[in-house]
Order: C-alpha cells, then structure tokens, then sequence
C-alpha cells in the first residue's frame, strides 16, 4: 500500500504543468544532445546543470533524467543516418542500422529504436521503482566500511570498463582522486593544497571540470575534424516498422531490456556496456546470424533496448547507494550535492518527493521520447543539419556561461578552459575523462569513509575484510583490479 | 604517441612524488582519533608514482611507435583557432562583458570556421547572445560582467 502511496505522491509531483514542461525541454534538448556527434550525455547534463541551480531540485532532476532519456535515442539518428554515433551507447547501432539506411530502410531503424526505446524505459521505470526501495532498506545497515567497500568497487569497475587501457583508466583514475585531495579536509580542517588561494581551499569543484573534459574537451577534439553533412529527407510515415519487423524485434527488445537493466544497474558497467552486450547475445540467438552488420533489423532493436534500460538502471545505485552507475550519473550525483541532497539509502526516507518524482516523471519522459521520437524526427533531422561550424562555438559559449554562473567568478571559467585542454590530451592520448569525474565526485565520500572505517577499527585496514558485506564487495574492487592484470600477463 | 607517453609518465611520477613529500611536509599523518589529513594524500601519490614509473618503464621498453596523436594541417590550425579565441574571450570576460563578449566571439569563429554569410554570422550571434541574456541574467539573475562593471 506505502509503494502505490509513494507512486500517487510522485504523480502528483510530476504531474505540475512546470515539471511536464522541464520533462520535454529535457526529452527534446537530450535527442539533440544525442544526435551531435562529439556531444554525448555527460556533457549534456554538465552544461545544463547550472540552469537547474535556480530551480526546486525536482524539477531540476526531472528535466536531468528525461534529458539522459533523451540522449540515449538521439544517438541513434547519426548512427543510423551518417554512420557516426551521436554518443557511445549507440556505437553499436551502426553497424546495422547505416546499413538498413544504405538499402533504403533508415525510418524502419529510427522507428524500432524509438519503440524499443520506449518499451525498454517503461519496464526499466518498473524493475527501478521495485529494485530501488528494496536495495535502499539493504543499504540502511551500511557502515563505513561498506560504503569505501561500495565506493572503491564502483570505482574499479568504471576503470575496468573504460577505454582500451586499463593502465591510462587507473592513472585517470588516481588523478581524479588526488584532485579531489584539494582543498578543506573534512575531519581536521586543514586546507590541504591551497596554496594560498582562497578558490582553491575551498576545493576542486567536478562540475567545471566536467564541463571542461566533456563540453570543451569534445568540441576541441572535433574540431579537427571534417563533418559530414546529413542528407536527404525523412518523412513521417517512414518511420513506422511494418509487421515483419516487429515480428523479428520482439524478442530482440524483451532480451535487450533484460540485459540492459541487469548491466546497467552494476556500478560503473552504463549504457554503453549494456548495448555492446546486448547486440553479442542477440546475434548468438539468432537464427540469421549471417545477416547481423549487413541490416538486420534485431541489430538496431537491441541494443537500443538495452541502452534505455540501461540508462534508467544506472541510476538505481546512484539513488539508492550513492555510487554512479556511468559518467553521466556521476555529474547527476555532484548535482544532487550540489541541491543540498544526500544521494543513498535515506534519501528515500527523507525526501519522498524527490524520488517519487523523479521515478514518476520517468513514465512520462518516455511517452515524451516516443511522441518526440517519431512525430517530430523529421524536425530533429533539419536540427542535426545545423553545420558544425555554427554548433561548436555556440556550445563553447554555453560552456562559458554554465562554468561561470556556478559560483559567478570567472575562477571557475579558467578551471573549465584547463580542463578542456586537459580533456582533448586525455581524449587523444587514451585517458578516461569518465573514470577522473567519477574519483572526484566519489573522493571525498570515499576518503570520509576510509578514515571512519580505520578509526573504529583502530587502525585495521583487515576491517574491510572481516564483515561479510564488505569483505565481498571488497573481494569483488580487487578482482576488478587483477583482471586487466591478468589478461595483461596471459597475452605476453 | 609513444614519446608523448614517455613525457606524461615523467610528467605524473614528478607531480605524485611531489604530491606525497608535499602532503607528508604540510600535513598530520596521524592524529589522535585516527588518520589525518596526509594520509590519504601520501597513499594516492604513491600510487600514483607506482602507476606512472610502470607507466613508463612500458613505453621505454615498447618497439612501436604507436600511432600519431596530434592532428596537422588544416586539423590542427581549426583545433587551435578554436582554443585561442576562447583563450582571448575568457580573458577578456571581465572588460568587454559576458553578452557583448558573446557576440563577438560567435561572430569571429563562425564567420572564420563556416565562411558564412554576414547575415547569417550576425544573425546567430546576436540571437544566441539575446538567449544568453535572457536565460542567465533576465531568468537566472546571474551577474554577469558587463563591460567592466558587474550588474546586479
């Protein structure tokens, strides 16, 4: 009864004309986000964080959420459109999706993805609102030495999972934690690394870094490079599947879902992973693997499932336990600080609203990307035709203006334009800029913990081990940290 | 790729040796209720240095020269056009102001990066700083530099 309680009291957070609004600028600005090459969903959020600042958390976090919705199918319409995916999640739409384009099929892929999409958000809504109080309640019983556990496992994974060199994700890794080292420490005071300048004692803050290493960043690395135009029309008839291609994706989209939720929900795994594993399994069920990279329709259904459920599950750790489940809902964590909120298991005790909206604004977000999705593609189509040469330097600016309107100094600017620099060396030279946000939002958290864990044990680092709880979790960082090893030493 | 591996890993191994001796120098290890503020710090630094010392010892020791990182021509010169007029924009912020600022900024890189028309350079210029004043300053109330005087 508490559950359908919480539901109505999150409907009618949800349901206030201005939180709708903030749900379809979100959904709208999110399938933009996605379909600009070189603009993926952490950038998008970290650029529009600041213009939640003036707003009640909620809706802030609505438009957020529906905005991350949103991005996960913009990706779509360059990756089938121009071969080029708008974010990493859809990288492996490509494949068959460009293809269907090349025969003709482009609107039969957009309109799969769009209700995959749609049916894969709705279930991961569901699976989220069942999960997310239950592991809340777990959650509850943590200590200190559970919670470093957690943190250091969600920090392993995302630096397993990142890039093609383990070695370059754990350095990004370490770096983002000793930035994080900068400024108050929270037990004793001291203001460590501040040389002096009273911005820096007051720490590094993530999202001008963010902003810096996914907005900047991004446009710099693109451009140096040439465009290619989208041609050609999509009209809306187009993008209705027929009935043998809803014969063929049904099952594609029910184990895309499934998959997606489950990878999605692990700290540090995201979208991402949940697409590329998705599009594995389905072309070994499939009884036409021969036709997967040459347009099958399963190809595009899948993973674009996946990647919805995927981004809805990512932020089942980020509510309930505090830990990020991608780069994307790592900034989303900052911002929920940011608001004055404690991400983790009391949020759901001490601000229903919050939650519950954010949970019931999900099921309209999605019916938002569907309607958006298919009525308004052709509109989105002209969108993504604006030549780069007029997007980048208008995103530049937005970059300026949300890393100033932070703290209003211009402080805050020239750390944004450093880690631009820093984010093009990291992108061009293999760094994982998701793995640094990560440690610097997780790294204070993550030091508070440590330090109380070796307190009450009175200096025992073997606390982490003896308590079942996080002798697993911890068990599991240090796998994550021997794998790379040990596939590094089995290749020589 | 390789040469610019081998001048990160020296790069990294100096900055953790310096960040551990700095938090060691300037900060308690150990307090009386348990870790201090150094230990940390001292702990990620070192490493840190582990990682950037096996870091290099891997790029000293690799036979490919791996690929070329750094773009040319054309590619590098939009690269940087783009950076330097940004560099120029931010540091000249708090004197010409975030909306006039914002204008001429727009104006200058897309005239240069697209060849557009002066309609269409002015045009979006003009309007993506009107939407800028509007959303921060009018909505948001962020004081914005304006031409050396800040507005409130």
């Amino acid at each position: 009864m508490d559950f359908l309680a919480n539901l109505q009291l999150g409907f009618s957070v949800a349901f206030t004309p201005f939180n709708i609004v903030m749900a379809v600028a979100g959904v709208m600005v999110g399938i933009l986000i996605g379909a600009l090459p070189g603009v993926g969903p952490p950038s998008g959020v970290a650029m529009l964080l600041p213009l939640t600042f003036g707003m009640d958390p909620t809706s802030g976090i609505i438009m957020l959420a529906a905005m991350y919705a949103g991005t996960m199918y913009g990706g779509t319409i360059t990756a089938v459109l121009i071969n080029t995916p708008g974010e990493s999640a859809s990288v492996v739409t490509c494949l068959d999706g460009y293809q269907m384009a090349l025969q003709g099929r482009a609107g039969p892929a957009l309109g799969i993805a769009a209700f995959g999409s749609f049916i894969a958000g709705t279930i991961g809504v569901v699976l989220l609102m069942l999960v997310s109080p239950l592991l809340a309640k777990w959650a509850l019983s943590f200590g200190p030495p559970e919670t470093f556990a957690l943190m250091l496992l969600g920090l392993t994974t995302v630096t397993m999972l990142a890039g093609d060199d383990p070695l370059k994700a754990y350095i990004s890794m370490v770096f983002g934690l000793m930035l994080a080292m900068v400024g108050f420490d929270i037990i004793s005071g001291d203001a460590r690394f501040g040389f002096g300048i009273p911005e820096m004692m007051d720490g590094i803050d993530f999202l001008p870094v963010a902003i810096g290493l996914f907005g900047l960043g991004e446009v710099l690395a693109t451009a140096e490079e040439k465009s290619q135009p989208i041609k050609g029309k999509l009209r809306l008839r187009d993008v209705f599947p027929s009935f043998a291609d809803w014969a063929r994706s049904k099952w594609a989209i029910v184990r895309g879902t499934a998959m997606g939720f489950a990878v999605g929900m692990l700290p540090g795994a995201g979208p991402t992973v949940a697409s590329f594993l998705a599009y594995t399994v389905e072309k070994k069920v499939s009884k036409r693997p021969q036709e997967f990279g040459k347009g099958a329709i399963e190809g595009v259904a899948a993973p674009e499932s996946a990647n919805n459920a995927g981004a809805t599950a990512a932020m089942v750790p980020m509510l309930t336990l505090g830990i990020p489940g991608s780069a994307t809902t790592a900034i989303m964590l900052g911002g929920l600080m940011m608001w004055g909120l404690r991400p983790g298991p009391m949020l759901f005790e001490k601000n229903p609203q919050f939650v519950w909206g954010l949970i019931a604004s999900q099921y309209i977000a999605n019916v938002l990307l569907l309607i958006l999705s298919t009525l308004a593609i052709p509109l989105f189509v002209r969108a993504v035709r604006i030549p780069y040469s007029i997007l980048m330097p208008l995103i530049v600016v937005f970059c300026i203006t949300g890393a100033y309107s932070l703290k209003n100094n211009l402080w805050d600017v020239g750390q944004m334009l450093v880690f631009g620099v820093v984010g093009y060396l990291m992108k061009k030279l293999g760094y994982s800029p998701a793995a640094l946000v990560l440690a610097l939002v997780l790294g204070p958290l993550a030091e508070r913990a440590l330090r109380q864990s070796l307190i009450i044990s009175d200096a025992g680092i073997g606390i982490l081990f003896m308590r079942p709880i996080s002798g697993v979790l911890t068990a599991l960082a240090l796998l994550a940290i021997a794998v790379p090893v040990v596939r590094a030493l089995m290749r020589k | 790729m390789r040469s610019a591996d081998r001048v990160t890993a020296v790069l990294l191994l100096i900055f953790s040796v310096a960040f551990a001796a700095g938090a060691l120098k300037n900060y308690s290890w150990w307090g009386p209720g348990g870790p201090g503020s150094a230990f940390l710090p001292f702990c990620l630094g070192g490493v840190m240095a582990a990682l950037s010392l096996f870091f290099l010892v891997r790029s000293l020791r690799s036979p490919w020269p791996g690929r070329a990182w750094l773009p040319r021509g054309e590619g590098l010169r939009g690269m940087l056009v783009v950076l330097g007029v940004t560099v120029v924009f931010v540091a000249a912020l708090k004197v010409i102001g975030m909306i006039l600022g914002t204008a001429l900024y727009l104006a200058v890189l897309i005239r240069y990066l697209g060849r557009h028309s002066w309609w269409v350079t002015l045009g979006v210029a003009a309007a993506a700083a009107l939407v800028n004043w509007l959303v921060f300053v009018h909505w948001l109330h962020v004081p914005f530099p304006e031409l050396g005087v800040w507005i409130f």
